[in-house]
């Protein structure tokens, strides 16, 4: 399933992911990115040991994209060859920023 | 607003409306008082709440940031619904206010478990009350419950309002003219057959359940414990035996009720419905079958009254039921292979009951030393012969076959899924290509669960097969919902900026690029549709 860590300093957020991102748990992301949305200005998401991501978990990512560009900044990090493909497919790798 | 400490909680009374007006004084005030206070628990008091905003909401959700033991109590309906509808009540504890029920005494009791009784208060409305005096959180975890096995498609009430009865609580629930199947059979046995039809019924629905993972315990783990606490007082390493059977027993992800007797099956208003939620977990239904038992003859094999008293039918009406239930639910009326199948429930249901009694000892020691000896005489002779657990369930799904019939329900997307991939296991595919059939296989079936039979449910037959040279994967979905051709979806267009870019919309079209070849077509009143990707 999906394992999601967090760290919060002040106003800068790291959510480790773990597992799968699918349409099952999308709304768990979801709720933990909007918990941690008021006040944030910068989210660094961990991606090295997701291993999937179904179109409900770009879902999340745009959601996350659209209101971290209103407060700051959001950036992805260790994301894998297959995830990255994805993100060459649907034109998601031209609006996140990924290292 | 005012602030006591009452424990090591601090509490910050709200009152009137919080909106954007005069959030950020609140926000300034509530801070102002936390930080004199010096405690990290936090109470927000909303008794004369009246109305908060989205700015008010905000708030909140800053002193959440920093005090992450927060509480809400005290919350008017109308500011609990809009906690509840903005999330609020998933983030964090919010009790209402409750009202107070003037007194269940006199009333007539419908129900009755180990946790307490069921009153019915008016023509329509019944209260469970619950013995322990600080039951809230009882009461919350059963209607989460209830509430989850509700959207799992199983038939049951939930609590609208939770009420003070004396010293404890109650949960209010509407159930029209319910009445029980134990009172069915006690007053009209001659409706047996019916009950044990619709028992049945229910029964296979439940265990046909798959529940997301992690959304309830699991009953075997609950037995398995109960088995360590009580395997010493079994001869001759037959404690041992009994534990390693049970491990055998296979993990399931299927639900079960955990205390399905008649007591909790109830007709209200033409409908069946099952209550009593508490102790929904998920495991192989020989766990159900073990407290089931119990219920018709384990409690009452030393004392036959016992079923009578609780039930309210003597135990020949109790044994014929469960006797027909077993026939009902295998299939089967081959009294062998009943009685095989009964043993090994009874393995599991007389070291339960061992287990419950030392636990749970009562005022009469004599009698219940006689009793725990009996059960303990009848489990060691059945585990001198019974060897293991297992036993075919027959739930309608063949295990090896290459096409799957299920319900299009999200809750079943991960049976999918395993399905998907063990078919693929036998061939050569990368890990890569999984992933991609997976996330194609994810937006169609998805996409069938959501929009197909909506506002019901129906099935969808998904289907494998695999050819060499080129080898290659071809799964077909076929469901009989509104005829839909998801091929004609408009393409997002990916060149937009995040900003511009519509949230959703980009399953059906990733699928496309992901796949080599999609068909759709809608022939015999089914929607047909193809998924190719070379391997």
């Amino acid at each position: 399933m999906l394992n999601i860590s967090k760290k919060i300093e002040n106003t800068k957020a790291v959510l480790t992911l773990e597992g799968r991102l699918d349409t099952v748990t999308a709304p768990e992301m979801e709720k933990v990115i909007r918990e941690a949305l008021p006040g944030l200005t910068e989210l660094i998401l961990d991606f090295k040991k997701l291993e999937y991501i179904s179109s409900a978990g770009l879902r999340v990512l745009l959601l996350a994209q659209k209101a971290m560009n209103r407060q700051g900044k959001m950036k992805l990090c260790r994301v894998n060859e297959t995830i990255k493909e994805i993100f060459e497919v649907t034109g998601f790798s031209d609006i996140l920023t990924i290292e | 607003m005012t602030n006591k400490i009452e424990k090591n909680y601090v509490t910050v009374k709200l009152s009137g409306r919080i909106d954007s007006e005069n959030s950020a004084e609140t926000e300034k005030k509530i801070f102002a008082q936390l930080a004199d206070s010096g405690s990290s628990s936090v109470i927000l008091d909303a008794e004369h709440l009246e109305y908060i905003s989205s700015a008010g909401l905000r708030v909140i959700l800053r002193v959440k940031k920093i005090y992450s033991d927060l509480r809400i109590i005290n919350v008017r309906t109308e500011v609990y619904e809009i906690l509840e509808m903005t999330g609020f009540t998933e983030m964090m504890r919010v009790e209402k206010a409750y009202r107070v029920v003037v007194s269940v005494e006199g009333c007539e009791v419908i129900g009755e478990g180990f946790n307490g009784k069921v009153y019915r208060i008016d023509r329509d409305n019944v209260v469970k009350t619950y013995k322990n005096a600080d039951a809230i959180a009882e009461i919350q975890h059963e209607r989460e419950v209830a509430r989850l096995a509700l959207i799992l498609g199983v038939p049951t009430a939930i609590s609208y309002d939770v009420v003070r009865v004396g010293d404890s609580y109650g949960s209010v629930f509407e159930l029209l003219n319910a009445r029980s199947f134990s009172n069915i059979l006690a007053k009209e046995p001659e409706r047996m057959d019916f009950c044990v039809a619709e028992y049945v019924k229910m029964l296979k629905k439940i265990h046909s359940i798959t529940v997301p993972e992690g959304k309830l315990p699991s009953i075997k783990e609950k037995t398995l414990k109960a088995l360590e606490r009580m395997k010493d007082r079994l001869p001759d390493g037959l404690g041992d035996k009994l534990l390693r059977m049970a491990n055998a027993v296979p993990e399931s992800n299927h639900m079960v009720h955990g205390d399905f007797h008649t007591k909790n099956i109830v007709i209200a208003d033409n409908e069946v419905l099952l209550i009593d939620m508490d102790t929904l977990s998920v495991g192989h239904p020989i766990f159900e079958f073990l407290r089931m038992y119990n219920s018709y003859i384990g409690y009452a094999e030393y004392d036959p009254e016992i079923v009578l008293k609780f039930q309210g039918y003597d135990i020949n009406v109790a044994g014929e039921f469960w006797h027909k239930t077993l026939e009902a639910y295998f299939d089967t009326k081959d009294e062998n292979k009943i009685r095989e199948i009964e043993e090994k429930i009874r393995c599991l249901s007389y070291a339960y009951l061992i287990d419950w009694r030392t636990r749970h000892p009562g005022n009469n020691s004599e009698v219940e030393n006689a009793t725990i000896s009996l059960w303990q005489n009848r489990l060691t002779e059945l585990l001198r012969r019974v060897d293991s657990l297992e036993f075919d369930i027959n739930c309608g799904e063949k295990s090896d076959s290459d096409e799957l019939d299920i319900e299009a329900s999200v809750n079943n997307l991960q049976k999918v899924i395993g399905f998907i991939n063990s078919r693929l296991e036998k061939v050569d595919c990368s890990a890569k290509k999984l992933m991609q059939i997976d996330l194609a296989v994810e937006e169609i079936f998805v996409n069938i669960a959501n929009y197909a039979y909506a506002p019901d449910v129906g099935k969808v037959s998904v289907s494998v097969k695999l050819s060499g040279e080129p080898s290659a994967a071809e799964i077909t979905f076929a469901d009989r919902g509104v005829p839909y051709n998801p091929l004609e979806k408009e393409d997002p267009d990916i060149t937009l900026s995040a900003d511009e870019r519509q949230i959703g919309g980009v399953g059906i079209f990733m699928t496309k690029k992901i796949m080599d070849e999609i068909f759709y077509e809608h022939r015999d009143g089914q929607n047909i549709l193809i998924l190719r990707k070379r391997l």
